[in-house]
């Protein structure tokens, strides 16, 4: 496959302002080098993501999607992450359970300072939700059949 | 069952004539059909209408959110008692105000298969109880979806939700549903279009589960509620599994405990985070 044809998905990165969207904002900032297929939207913290937001993204034809807050006990919000740990376990197995790839659905935690790492978490992410292709549709089945066989 | 008849008339009777409850709901026979039927008792001469057998599969502790601030008894199933217990914990409801009249050694219902599934045959809470404590049979859990590949289970679960006419008959019967506003009627902004499509069928059911997350007590009111037989009860009752296993987290046994995701650990695991 020739370069211009490579499948290049399309990644929702939700991040928190005050540590993940920082460290993407430290990997510019360093010229940190990594692929460029993520949409970041910036939140107020990694609670504000409302299953809602992600299955929309989905709906909406994003081939994956990147969560990302601070580290647990490194809150702005004190708790706010913890909260958010629960539901994006429960959610993550939701949506696996229900047919979506769980390349797809991506949480991590994001340190202002590791901008390096965020590289690194990206590329990881970009590449497996290359592995497993692009995203059919919500309630659509291999080959885009919404019924029968 | 009889005698279960006779005590739940007799404890109806006494609440009744005490003048201890406004009402007591419960369950007798419908109209025109065999099916069994919500009854609500306002008066002692009408506790004759009260019945319960195996086809009583209705959850009636929703009823009482509508009568918040009168007392009113409530002939409860141990799947009632566990909403009522969740209704506690999340403080809709206040204990003072329903007097349970809890059914003990609880058969399983017909028609219902999450009846099989079910290891509470004793109410967890209640204030009466009719008949003998009983054990919990063998119960039969049907892993068959856990075990599918997961294109196996879309497949499975797009032709399920294929059908879905969005008659939310599913969401009406189920007890922790009770949002003032739902999300699939909220037109600013407008999550989920009107129609039946099939992205629209699957984003209701993927949040239907996602709101019965560590709240749903597997009592299968949603797939006895559906016209069009389809499996709506997986995906919640796979969620309120694998609540059990991460968590240890069992909802509706406990009127004090909060409920999942109302609550943290700091120590909480994390499967399927990136590290």
């Amino acid at each position: 496959m020739n370069k211009q044809n490579e499948f290049e998905p399309k990644i929702i990165a939700f991040l928190c302002n005050w540590c993940s969207y920082a460290a993407a904002d430290l990997a510019g900032s360093s010229r940190i080098q990594y692929p460029p297929n993520i949409r970041v939207i910036r939140v107020p913290c990694s609670s504000r993501i409302d299953p809602l937001l992600i299955i929309k993204a989905f709906k909406m034809g994003a081939d994956g999607i990147l969560v990302s807050g601070c580290h647990p006990g490194d809150c702005h919000y004190i708790d706010g992450n913890m909260y958010a740990r629960r539901r994006f376990v429960m959610l993550k197995e939701l949506l696996a359970f229900s047919g979506i790839e769980e390349e797809r659905i991506n949480f991590t935690w994001c340190s202002a300072s590791e901008g390096k790492r965020f590289g690194g978490i990206v590329e990881e992410v970009v590449n497996n939700i290359k592995k497993v292709g692009p995203w059919q549709g919500l309630g659509v089945k291999e080959g885009g059949l919404v019924s029968g066989k | 069952m009889a005698n279960k008849i006779d005590e739940i008339r007799e404890i109806a009777r006494k609440l009744m004539e005490e003048e201890t409850v406004e009402r007591v709901i419960g369950y007798g026979k419908a109209d025109f059909t065999e099916e069994m039927t919500p009854v609500f008792i306002t008066s002692p001469e009408e506790v004759e209408k009260l019945l319960f057998n195996e086809k009583s599969n209705m959850m009636l502790a929703k009823y009482l959110l509508n009568y918040k601030d009168s007392k009113t008894g409530i002939v409860a199933k141990p799947c009632d008692t566990r909403a009522i217990a969740s209704y506690l914990s999340e403080d809709m409801l206040k204990r003072d105000n329903v007097v349970i009249i809890g059914i003990n050694d609880c058969p399983g219902m017909t028609d219902n298969t999450a009846c099989n599934e079910c290891e509470v045959r004793n109410p967890v809470l209640s204030d009466y109880t009719v008949g003998e404590e009983g054990e919990v049979p063998e119960l039969k859990l049907d892993k068959t979806l856990e075990e599918m590949s997961t294109a196996e289970r879309k497949e499975y679960f797009v032709d399920q939700f294929s059908r879905c006419m969005r008659c939310y008959a599913c969401r009406q019967a189920c007890y922790v549903c009770y949002c003032e506003e739902c999300f699939v009627d909220s037109n600013q902004p407008r999550w989920v279009g009107q129609g039946t499509n099939p992205e629209d069928n699957f984003t209701y059911h993927l949040m239907r589960a996602m709101h019965m997350a560590g709240r749903c007590i597997n009592c299968g009111a949603c797939e006895v509620a559906c016209p069009e037989d389809i499996d709506v009860r997986a995906l919640t009752a796979h969620l309120s599994r694998y609540a059990e296993e991460i968590y240890n987290f069992k909802s509706g046994m406990d009127p004090q405990a909060k409920t999942l995701l109302s609550d943290y650990n700091p120590d909480d695991s994390q499967p399927g985070f990136i590290d």
